[in-house]
């Protein structure tokens, strides 16, 4: 009875040394690294309520020694229990995990714009006039005035310093349409005349196609000018624009084609470079061939040493080296997708030659057959098929990748993504979002096809 | 004639497969080879067209040294060798046409048929070769789309093509249904009677009995007996296959 009293006694101060005494040393130790963990975490995030867990676990150590010395075994299911209950527990916290953050607005102000993807846009043609102005004015301004294609407009005053007010005539646009006018500076930046310079500033026509309007010389108009004082031209723009039938590509949707262009040949490209050297690998990296004598051997452990560490850096990570090694653009995604896809390759084309069936090489060679003959007959025919297959596969996984790629600064449909997401042009990013998802359902359809075709 | 003289094969592990063994095998023969798994039956029919290297001893084909023929030898020689095996050892994803035209390789032009391209009295000869085993209407599909028995006729096909002095079949029902055994082994038998000499491995007594002109006994790698099929009563059978041979032979029939 004190034997057991006293296994009782040390493991309520070293939880779990009773049962390693009485020769149950994994559980013992189990519930002591246990317990030492999870008193460590409680006590790293402080929450005086986590330390109840430690509590009961010590508890129920104590139960179960105290069952031990008896001659039973308790369950091990309860200090488990107690364990996970502490691991969610402080899990909860480190994530910090708080649903109240999402708002319905936020949700809202992203979401809206997103359903309406900027993919295409009606057709239309556009009507522009603009007329030059002098800022700051000079001893002897030339008119402000222009004609052109029976549109005349005119400013008056001819010149004026910023903040200057100006009235602006406009005389032969397209009657009753709305009407966009704008400042543009000598370098060709334009600038907003409407409300705080932030708004454009638009008018309608009326039935004879003109518009008067007063602005005033923007703020901003010399922030770029070399030397304030000396006088250049500026112009104020006229912009209409009507629909003439059937739908474009619109700006966004143009530059969302090309990333995803973009972004199938770079994965298409690495996975042929990839090719190149995976085969030659697979043949080192292929235990069955090299394992002939120590020096191959040797080489063989190398070479799959080699194709297991690079294939376990994840290629976003390899892209960010390239971008550095070569310059931001798809080339660096490229280099990086090949350099992941040889490693991948070489490993399954060689577990390939070593799944190969050794009788029809015994087959072709009792034929007569010499080398190349048994290599044609007898070798190709057993590893083509499945180096296609796994070819196509990789092309598959390296679409994908080179997606995300591109927001590492890897070129491709991911940096157009990464662009918009910065400017905050939703309806960008939505038509991005589903570019992708086309993009990789239809790879993988082509893909899954063709590989049914294969095997 | 076929002479094997005082052949043994050392395994690189040390495993001793053949022991010093010879026979004599006349043309027009049909010599079965008895003998339990591991016996050395693979081994020595190996050693024959050296798909493995005798470590000792000689084997002479009508005249020739084929342990000591050049590789350029070797492969004219191996062209005159029909082998089909155990497990058919067809290239599964290749047409059956392809499989049996491939025993035609150590004949064809060694450039043009790694292009795959064929004479047409090749494929006539491979279509012929179909004919003859029952099964011309399967050539286009691919060959593992055929059944157990299927596949082994294709290997006999394959052999054909070789126009062969000298059949080696590698336990060649070993892997078939025993009610398929008959059908493959006629074959033989009829390729036999036109004058090909045939050496068979084999495992049943009543296989033995029904096709053996003679037979050849192996135990442990040495040769424990030689005589007629006749000779080998039951008595005799389990002194080489040892006790469980009763039980063997009785799943047989």
């Amino acid at each position: 009875m004190s034997k057991q009293m006293s296994n009782v006694v040390m493991s309520a101060f070293v939880p779990g040394l009773g049962q390693f005494l009485l020769g149950e040393r994994y559980r013992g130790l189990g519930i002591f690294l246990g317990f030492l963990a999870i008193v460590a975490t409680t006590l790293w995030y402080g929450q005086p309520l986590w330390y109840l867990f430690p509590f009961l676990i010590w508890a129920w150590n104590l139960w179960d020694v105290f069952g031990l010395a008896a001659g039973q075994k308790h369950s091990v299911l309860l200090p488990l229990a107690f364990g996970l209950a502490a691991a969610y527990g402080i899990g909860w916290q480190v994530v910090e995990i708080d649903f109240s953050r999402a708002k319905v607005e936020r949700a809202v102000a992203i979401l809206r714009p997103m359903l309406q993807p900027d993919f295409i846009q009606p057709r239309r043609e556009l009507n522009q006039m603009w007329v030059p102005v002098e800022v700051p004015c000079s001893s002897q301004p030339p008119a402000a005035r222009r004609e052109d294609a029976g549109r005349v407009a005119t400013v008056t005053p001819d010149c004026g310093p910023v903040g200057e007010t100006l009235l602006v005539k406009v005389t032969g646009l397209w009657p009753k349409t709305e009407t966009n006018i704008f400042w543009q500076n000598p370098i060709g930046n334009p600038l907003m005349l409407g409300e705080g310079e932030i708004r454009m500033l638009t008018q309608m026509t009326d039935e004879e196609g003109a518009l008067t309007t007063v602005i005033r010389v923007p703020t901003t108009a010399l922030v770029a000018a070399p030397d304030p004082t000396l006088p250049q031209f500026h112009r104020v723009y006229f912009e209409q624009a009507r629909p003439i039938g059937g739908y474009e590509l619109s700006f966004i949707g143009n530059e969302v084609l090309k990333g995803a262009l973009a972004t199938v040949s770079m994965a298409l490209m690495a996975t042929g470079l990839a090719v190149l050297f995976a085969v030659p690998l697979s043949f080192l990296a292929a235990r069955n061939l090299m394992s002939g004598n120590p020096v191959t051997y040797a080489i063989y452990l190398v070479v799959r040493t080699l194709l297991n560490i690079l294939r376990s850096i994840e290629s976003l990570i390899i892209a960010i080296v390239f971008v550095v090694i070569v310059g931001l653009g798809p080339f660096a995604g490229m280099l990086a997708l090949a350099l992941h896809s040889i490693a991948a390759l070489g490993k399954l084309y060689s577990e390939v030659i070593e799944g190969i069936d050794p009788g029809p090489i015994e087959a072709i060679r009792a034929t007569g057959a010499n080398w190349l003959q048994v290599v044609r007959y007898a070798v190709i025919p057993q590893i083509i098929p499945p180096f296609t297959a796994f070819t196509i596969y990789r092309w598959d996984i390296n679409v994908r990748s080179a997606t995300v790629i591109g927001l590492v600064g890897g070129g491709g449909i991911g940096f157009l993504l990464i662009e918009l997401i910065r400017v905050n042009n939703m309806r960008g990013v939505s038509a991005v979002f589903i570019a992708i998802a086309v993009i990789v359902i239809v790879l993988d359809y082509i893909s899954a096809k063709l590989r049914e075709r294969l095997v | 004639m076929l002479r094997i003289q005082n052949v043994s094969k050392t395994y690189p592990n040390g495993t001793q497969a053949l022991k010093n063994v010879s026979f004599d095998v006349a043309d027009g023969e049909f010599l079965v080879i008895i003998g339990l798994s591991g016996s050395g039956k693979s081994t020595l029919l190996r050693c024959i067209n050296r798909l493995i290297e005798p470590t000792e001893g000689k084997i002479i084909w009508d005249d020739v040294d084929i342990t000591a023929a050049s590789p350029a030898e070797l492969r004219k020689i191996r062209r005159t060798i029909g082998m089909v095996f155990q497990q058919f050892n067809l290239v599964k994803r290749s047409s059956v046409l392809t499989n049996v035209l491939s025993g035609r390789l150590g004949y064809a032009n060694p450039w043009t048929s790694l292009l795959g391209i064929w004479p047409q009295e090749d494929i006539a000869q491979a279509m012929q070769a179909l004919e003859r085993v029952g099964i011309a209407e399967k050539a286009h599909s691919r060959a593992d789309a055929l059944s157990g028995g299927q596949q082994q006729r294709v290997g006999i096909a394959r052999a054909l093509m070789q126009n062969p002095k000298l059949i080696l079949a590698d336990e060649p029902v070993a892997s078939l249904d025993p009610v398929l055994s008959h059908s493959i082994l006629q074959y033989l038998e009829q390729l036999n009677k036109e004058g090909i000499t045939v050496i068979c491995s084999l495992h049943f007594l009543d296989l033995v009995h029904r096709y053996a002109t003679r037979v050849v006994a192996l135990k442990d790698g040495v040769k424990v007996f030689e005589g007629s099929a006749k000779e080998i009563d039951r008595a005799k059978f389990k002194e080489i296959y040892g006790e469980e041979a009763q039980e063997v032979r009785a799943a047989s029939l």
